[in-house]
């Protein structure tokens, strides 16, 4: 099986059929990563996880091969569903009375997602990394470009509301 | 506390699945090669409309230095350096047409 690494190379040298095989190999675990911040919302998740695709595509020259190509992804994934959720915020802003109601389809294991409601979006993410995914938090500092003293102050922060 | 990990551990057993992952993967190839086409038709585009512009402008300059001299000075036009002149610009607008030829083969 080729290694992650290996089919970024070939992607820029040989063509994006090879990204296919990376798309196969991660739709899932980007697909969870979105179920779990947008709180089951399915079609947000299948959302995010197209767009990081996409994203990672068009940034792929920029992808450091001595970094994991997991970790890149999951940063432009979490940026991703940044982007959307601010897209939301500023819809959910107008005026949408005249808008027929929609009513998104929610999945998945309730208990968790009502664990990390309170959280802010900024604390869900940090702790799903932390404790779903087990990052360390020097990995979840570099993969969101912050600071791992401020990514720790973050994460005690949540878990304080939490207990 | 206790409850607290219990629902991270039960999270962490649950696995999601895309509904199709054949399908999401060439959807999104597809949209892929989509942005790729349309990004490299804009470049294309774009150098095209530039090399037009100056082809143009290359075209049209000897015709208003020609007209210039003509009409100012009507007595004794320099009939050499319009030559002169319009030698040296269609010259160079012969390299700009063959330098677009060149670039719009490459980029197809």
């Amino acid at each position: 099986m080729e290694t992650d690494e290996e089919l970024v190379r070939r992607t820029l040298s040989e063509g994006s059929h090879h990204f296919g095989v990376l798309i196969q190999r991660y739709a899932d675990y980007l697909f969870g990563l979105g179920m779990r911040l947008t709180s089951g919302n399915k079609e947000l998740a299948e959302d995010i996880s197209q767009q990081a695709f996409m994203k990672s595509f068009t940034y792929l020259k920029s992808f450091n091969s001595q970094k994991k190509f997991k970790h890149w992804l999951t940063g432009i994934a979490v940026n991703c569903y940044k982007d959307l959720i601010q897209k939301e915020n500023q819809h959910l802003s107008l005026n949408v009375n005249d808008e027929p109601s929609y009513t998104p389809h929610l999945e998945g294991n309730i208990d968790f997602f009502n664990l990390i409601k309170p959280l802010t979006e900024d604390e869900k993410i940090l702790f799903t990394l932390k404790y779903v995914y087990e990052y360390q938090i020097n990995e979840i500092a570099d993969l969101l470009n912050q600071k791992s003293g401020t990514v720790k102050s973050k994460i005690s922060r949540a878990l304080e509301k939490l207990k | 506390m206790n409850q607290l990990e219990t629902i991270i551990e039960k999270e962490k057993e649950t696995s999601y699945s895309q509904r199709n992952k054949e399908l999401f993967s060439f959807y999104t190839l597809t949209l892929i090669n989509q942005e790729q086409a349309s990004r490299k038709l804009k470049r294309k585009l774009w150098v095209s409309l530039l090399l037009i512009t100056g082809s143009l402008f290359l075209l049209l300059s000897p015709i208003s230095e020609m007209m210039n001299y003509f009409i100012l000075n009507l007595s004794s036009p320099s009939t050499v350096d319009i030559f002169k002149m319009a030698a040296v610009s269609y010259g160079f607008l012969f390299v700009l047409i063959v330098l677009l030829k060149k670039r719009i083969t490459i980029l197809s």
